[in-house]
């Protein structure tokens, strides 16, 4: 963890991790005895459910939870459904775990379900929407958005990862060919990489042109690099895809390449595993391991009131349950060890105006956080900028008084649409 | 399926380690060379009047904490920076009583009951202090209280001295005497030289911000000097304003209190500028010798409408939204 230093006259900086020049390959995790898959979709037992415990699947299977569903999973392995359980993050937004019970004996022909691909987006919205990386397609093929700019993260947004800089230079041809594609795929033209500036690198990328980002923590946030690389400041309130700007993974247009080379959909995620030394290990699981399996496989032991995260230290969340899976949009698991977990406070503001300092957006927190604790989230938005903030975490970093700013500003975000939802 | 109770909460997973305890710590820290020249200076009574200050800051705390029923929050040692503010802002002298009078004023009625740390809108000691001095002005003559004293400086009260004698006076006080503390006045804010070490290490450590101190002085030295510049016969110099009286103690410790003071930067040139203008304003025109007191609850009351001149957010009145 970074600590304030003694002499603080200037503010804290906190800078991206930079991809080592040793690169070893990442562990692969073998197929564990037992896969939880993540579909966004409730439970509703009113509803005739299509797929039942007990049931075969195949490898590469689309699996829909009812007929009228909005999405799906592809299962990874060919065996059986083992159960099903409910999951809810830190909103309440439930959905569902299917539990599936690899049959490692089943790996002819038959159990597996080809793939004939097409540069259709509508085809990759209705059978790649889940691929290691989570390419948006349902954003991409939504009518209602029209995308005219896409911005490849080779430069990790969150500090400490650097599973991006590692997928974008080690499988760089592979990206460059998952980037023709989808040129093909959405006729958009402007393409862009982001790369750390200090990023010593041989990997080619082509034709595809390159964002040099700053090394100081937030600027490869999707509004910093918009702000800062495309001249456009994003209107608060707005999403990067309201403005036709779209951000994807590097690691999702290298699993679109090798879905088009092989003919059949991919599930090895690359991520990075930091233990409660901070020691920083690489690994490829298949989608829906469970992180346990992950953590018995370094050694990672999980004791009471530790702490999971998924995602970065800055904005990543932070799972109940350590059997949660690897999901498309993985990139880095870190375990905090209870001792290092730092505590919040429920003490007031003291208006020291540190969050003010190292703000990149200009929102004035001391009076904003006095609204939402309030419950004022309409005049919140409207006079204090709560729709602003690109949600980076730093005012909550420097919290003297340990206010969970950044989560009282993502509730009164999400507060403020149901709000508006309902008037 | 889950038999391990982990800590779930929200990001950042990272604190960059700072507290309201480390806060008030390094107040503490930074207000000890002066408090200890103080004590040097003035004896055991100094001693005394200082740790029966903090203590009942601390008490009055404890018991509003519990009247109300709330937390104890004097481990985040804000009523003990509060108590001893005040008690070097007292003279040596001060009778028992005024000091605990004072505590309450400062601690319950200057903070508690504005809702405790963080929403106290002016300097809880601030506070207490103004209020004590036109209650009993007779304790917070500095001439008087230090009659029994031998001492081998003069040993008159600047400002005062300069009030009623006329500027001639301040030749009596040469600026270096001032800064070593050879002056007689609040036991904590005779030691020019001790409360500016000890306020450019808060500023270093980035606990005060530098734009309020520095702004503060230059009020003063631009406001003084243009008085000085104008009828020198009439009006001290304005290095002598700077090292008198609480004017460091003010700059440095108590206009740039959190709560009270603005966080954006051009507001907080104006909020100490004014600060400056406004005890030069008191001292050369008005009726009190020494107006930092006042002056600095003045601007306290200015701060949330100053505050207001901030930086446009990022994605604010774009026009092609």
């Amino acid at each position: 963890m970074i600590k304030r230093s003694f002499f603080a006259l200037s503010k804290p900086k906190l800078t991206y991790d930079l991809l080592g020049s040793d690169q070893k390959a990442p562990e692969a995790i073998p197929v564990p005895g037992s896969l939880t898959l993540l579909l966004p979709e409730t439970i509703d037992s009113t509803k005739q459910a299509l797929i039942t415990q007990g049931d075969a699947v195949k490898k590469g299977e689309k699996l829909k939870l009812y007929e009228d569903g909005t999405d799906y999973v592809l299962s990874p392995v060919a065996g059986t459904i083992r159960g099903f359980d409910s999951y809810s993050d830190d909103f309440g937004n439930t959905a569902t775990y299917i539990l599936i019970k690899p049959d490692p004996s089943k790996t002819g022909e038959e159990d597996t379900v080809g793939l004939e691909p097409e540069e259709d987006l509508d085809f990759a919205n209705a059978n790649l929407r889940h691929l290691p990386g989570a390419l948006p397609f349902a954003t991409l093929a939504d009518e209602n958005t029209s995308i005219n700019t896409v911005i490849i993260a080779g430069a990790d947004t969150d500090v400490l990862s650097d599973t991006c800089q590692f997928v974008c230079t080690a499988y760089a041809d592979e990206m460059v060919e998952g980037t023709r594609i989808l040129k093909r795929m959405t006729q958009v033209s402007r393409i862009f990489l982001t790369l750390p500036e200090k990023l010593q690198t041989q990997a080619n990328f082509g034709s595809v042109q390159i964002l040099k980002t700053d090394e100081t923590y937030p600027s490869t946030l999707p509004a910093m690099i918009m702000k800062d690389h495309l001249g456009t400041e994003l209107p608060a309130g707005k999403t990067p895809e309201d403005m036709g700007v779209c951000f994807i993974r590097a690691e999702a247009l290298v699993s679109l390449a090798r879905v088009f080379k092989t003919k059949a959909p991919v599930f090895e995620k690359v991520v990075t595993l930091i233990d409660k030394g901070g020691n920083k290990q690489r690994l490829t699981a298949t989608l829906g391991t469970p992180l346990s399996k992950i953590f018995a496989r370094f050694n990672v032991h999980i004791n009471d009131s530790d702490r999971i995260i998924i995602g970065g230290p800055m904005r990543g969340f932070a799972t109940y349950t350590p059997h949660h899976p690897v999901v498309p949009d993985m990139d880095m698991i870190i375990v905090q060890d209870r001792d290092t977990v730092t505590e919040l406070s429920n003490t007031p503001c003291v208006n020291c105006g540190e969050c003010i300092r190292i703000c990149p957006a200009n929102i004035p927190v001391n009076l904003l956080v006095r609204f939402l604790e309030a419950d004022e989230y309409e005049e919140a938005a409207d006079k204090y900028d709560l729709q602003s903030c690109i949600e980076c975490g730093l005012c909550a970093f420097v919290c003297k008084a340990r206010i969970p700013l950044y989560q009282y500003i993502r509730l009164g975000k999400h507060e403020l649409l149901a709000l508006r939802a309902d008037a | 399926m889950n038999n391990t109770k982990l800590i779930v909460s929200h990001a950042p997973f990272w604190h960059d380690g700072d507290s309201l305890f480390q806060l008030n710590l390094n107040y503490l820290i930074a207000l000890l060379p002066a408090a200890l020249f103080g004590i040097l200076q003035f004896g055991a009574t100094a001693l005394g009047v200082l740790t029966l200050s903090v203590a009942f800051a601390m008490l009055w705390e404890t018991i509003m904490n519990l009247v109300s029923r709330q937390d104890m929050t004097i481990g985040n040692l804000e009523s003990a920076v509060i108590g001893l503010l005040f008690g070097m802002m007292l003279p040596a002298t001060a009778p028992w009583w005024i000091v605990v009078i004072g505590t309450f004023v400062c601690v319950v009625i200057g903070k508690y009951i504005f809702g405790g740390t963080g929403g106290n809108p002016f300097h809880p000691t601030l506070v207490g202090m103004a209020i004590l001095m036109m209650s009993w002005p007779v304790y917070f003559d500095f001439d008087a209280a230090y009659v029994s004293y031998e001492f081998d400086f003069t040993a008159l009260a600047p400002l005062a001295a300069v009030k009623f004698q006329g500027a001639g006076a301040a030749e009596l006080f040469p600026v270096g005497g001032l800064l070593a503390g050879q002056e007689v006045g609040a036991i904590g804010a005779v030691f020019g030289l001790g409360l500016i070490i000890g306020g450019v290490y808060l500023i270093l450590r980035g606990y005060t911000r530098w734009e309020i101190v520095v702004s503060f002085l230059a009020g003063i030295i631009i406001t003084g000097g243009l008085f000085s510049l104008t009828n020198p016969d009439a009006y001290p110099s304005p290095l002598f304003h700077l090292f008198s009286g609480y004017t460091l103690l003010g700059a440095f410790f108590l206009a740039t209190e959190n709560s009270s003071s603005p966080v954006n930067r051009i507001p907080m040139l104006i909020y100490g500028f004014l600060g400056g203008f406004m005890i030069i304003l008191m001292r050369n025109i008005g009726a009190y010798a020494d107006g930092t007191v006042l002056a600095i609850l003045l601007i306290n009351l200015v701060n949330p409408l100053i505050d207001n001149i901030r930086p446009k957010a990022l994605g604010k009145g774009v026009t092609n939204a």
